[in-house]
C-alpha cells in the first residue's frame, strides 16, 4: 500500500467519523420517538380526554402533596419549550432544574431520568423538537404550602436524589443491564412501584416491591416474590405488551395506560430484557397491606 | 274465571316475593362466590377480544359478536352480589365499593354501556370500529378495577 493510499484511507475514515458525529449531534428524531414511548412521556404530558393533542400538557397527577399537571412540552416558544437549548433539556432530565435554575418538583421523574445516556437525551430532544408547536398554556400545579416552595425541593434533592447516568453492572448480562436501564432510567417504573416515605422519598429498601403508590392506591410488588408465583415469561410478555392475562382479566386502567403507551411499544428484545431484569431482582416480601 | 285470575295474580306476587326473599337471604360468602364467578366468566369471554384488539390473536368477527352477546348478559350478573352484607367478606373488593356506592354504580354502568356499544358494532361493523369498541370496554373495566379492586 502506498503512502498516499494510506492517507486517503485515513481521510476517508476521518470523514466517516465526522459524518457520524454530525448525525449524533443533531439527534435521531425517529429513535427519539421510540425513546419517548419507552420513557412514558405521553402519559403525564397529555390530557386524558379523547382526541387530546399529545404533549401539549394537562394530565393531573393527584399526590398526597397536591395535584401536579404535566406541562406543554411542544416547541412553542411561549407555551412550550421552544426557547430551550439541548443543554436546558439535559439539565431538566438529569438534574431536575428549569432553565432559570429553579427546581422541578419530583412529580417529574428526574430521579429516574437522570440515568439516561447522552445519546438518548439527544435523540429524545430531537424528537420533541419535531412535534407541532401548540400554544396551549400549561396549567399551574395545585399544591398547597409548604410543598409549593420550589426552594424546599433543594433539601428533598439532598436527601433523595442521586444524579448520575446509569452504569451497567459488569457482573450482569448485557440483556439484564439493558432491562435495568429500561426499567429504572427510561421506564421510571419505580416512581409508582417503589413505595415512598412521608417525605415522598423512595424507600430504597423496598425497591420495586410495591405498596401505596403516589395516588394512594395499592401498587403491586414487581420483585420475584410475586412475579414468580404469578406468571411465566411468556405470560408476563403478553401482559406487558398487550394487557392480556392468562384468565382474560383486565388490569387496572393505571397500568393499562402504561401498557398501551409504553411497555406495549417496546421491541420484543427490549421487553424480554425488562422481564429478565425483573426476574433478577432480589425477592422482597410484599407488605401486609398490599398482600390481600 | 275471575277468581282464577286473581288467584294466579296473587300466586305470582307471592312467588316474586319468594324470589326476592331468597335473594336477600343469600349468605354473604355465597354472594361473593357468585359475583366472582360472573367476573371470571367475563374474563373468559373478554380475554380473546382483548387479544384481537391488540393483534395478538387473529381477528374473528363471529367470535366477537358471540362473545359480546355473552358479555352483555354476564355483565348484568355481578352487581347485586356487591350487597352491603358482603363488605366484611374476604375479597379484592375495596371498601370504596360500599362507601362510594354512587361512583361504583357509575363505573359499573359505564362498563355496561361500553358493552352495549360493542354488541351494536360487532354486528357488521368494520374492524377498526370494533377494535375501538373492545378497547373502550377494556378501559371501562380497568377504570373500575383501578378504583374498586385491590391489586394482587
Amino acid at each position: 500500500m502506498t503512502v498516499s493510499m494510506k492517507r486517503m484511507l485515513r481521510i476517508g475514515a476521518l470523514g466517516l467519523l465526522f459524518a457520524t458525529a454530525a448525525a449524533w449531534a443533531q439527534g435521531d428524531a425517529k429513535r427519539g420517538e421510540y425513546l419517548s414511548k419507552a420513557a412514558g412521556c405521553l402519559g403525564c404530558h397529555t390530557e386524558e380526554k379523547k382526541g387530546a393533542v399529545p404533549y401539549v400538557g394537562g394530565r393531573a397527577l393527584k399526590t398526597p402533596f397536591g395535584t401536579f399537571y404535566g406541562p406543554n412540552i411542544t416547541p412553542h416558544p411561549e407555551a412550550g419549550i421552544g426557547k430551550w437549548t439541548e443543554a436546558d433539556f439535559a439539565q431538566a432530565l438529569r438534574h431536575g432544574k428549569r432553565p432559570d435554575g429553579a427546581n422541578y418538583f419530583p412529580a417529574f421523574p428526574y430521579p429516574s431520568f437522570t440515568g439516561m445516556t447522552d445519546a438518548d437525551v439527544r435523540d429524545l430532544w430531537a424528537y420533541l423538537r419535531s412535534l407541532p408547536a401548540s400554544a396551549q398554556a400549561s396549567r399551574p400545579h395545585d399544591v398547597g404550602f409548604p410543598y409549593n416552595v420550589r426552594f424546599a425541593v433543594t433539601f428533598w434533592k439532598m436527601l433523595y436524589f442521586t444524579p448520575g447516568a446509569f452504569t451497567p453492572d459488569a457482573k450482569l448480562s448485557p440483556e439484564v443491564n439493558r432491562g435495568a436501564y429500561l426499567t429504572t432510567a427510561l421506564g421510571h417504573c419505580g416512581e409508582c412501584h417503589t413505595p415512598r416515605n412521608a417525605m415522598g422519598g423512595p424507600r430504597k429498601d423496598r425497591f420495586l416491591a410495591g405498596g401505596k403508590g403516589p395516588e394512594g392506591k395499592d401498587i403491586p410488588n414487581l420483585t420475584p416474590t410475586r412475579l414468580k408465583k404469578k406468571w411465566d415469561d411468556k405470560e408476563l410478555a403478553d401482559f406487558l405488551s398487550a394487557g392480556l392475562t392468562p384468565d382474560g382479566d383486565v388490569p387496572a386502567e393505571a397500568m393499562s395506560e402504561v401498557i398501551r403507551n409504553t411497555t406495549g411499544m417496546l421491541t420484543p428484545a427490549d421487553l424480554a430484557a425488562m422481564i429478565a431484569y425483573l426476574r433478577s431482582l432480589p425477592s422482597i416480601e410484599s407488605e401486609p397491606a398490599a398482600k390481600k | 274465571m275471575k277468581i282464577k285470575l286473581v288467584a294466579s295474580g296473587i300466586a305470582l306476587i307471592v312467588g316474586a316475593g319468594y324470589g326476592a326473599a331468597a335473594m336477600a337471604q343469600a349468605k354473604p360468602d355465597v354472594l361473593v362466590k357468585q359475583r366472582q364467578a360472573a367476573m371470571t366468566l367475563q374474563g373468559k369471554y373478554f380475554g380473546p377480544l382483548a387479544g384481537m384488539a391488540s393483534g395478538k390473536v387473529p381477528y374473528n368477527a363471529e367470535v366477537i359478536a358471540r362473545n359480546a352477546a355473552y358479555l352483555d348478559t354476564l355483565n348484568k350478573m355481578p352487581w347485586d352480589g356487591f350487597n352491603n352484607n358482603t363488605k366484611d367478606e374476604k375479597s379484592r373488593a375495596l371498601p370504596a365499593v360500599f362507601t362510594d356506592t354512587a361512583k361504583f354504580k357509575e363505573s359499573a354502568d359505564r362498563v355496561q354501556s361500553t358493552i352495549s356499544q360493542l354488541v351494536k358494532v360487532s354486528k357488521g361493523g368494520d374492524e377498526a370500529t370494533v377494535k375501538a369498541a373492545i378497547n373502550d370496554v377494556n378501559k371501562a373495566c380497568g377504570a373500575c378495577h383501578d378504583d374498586f379492586r385491590a391489586k394482587q
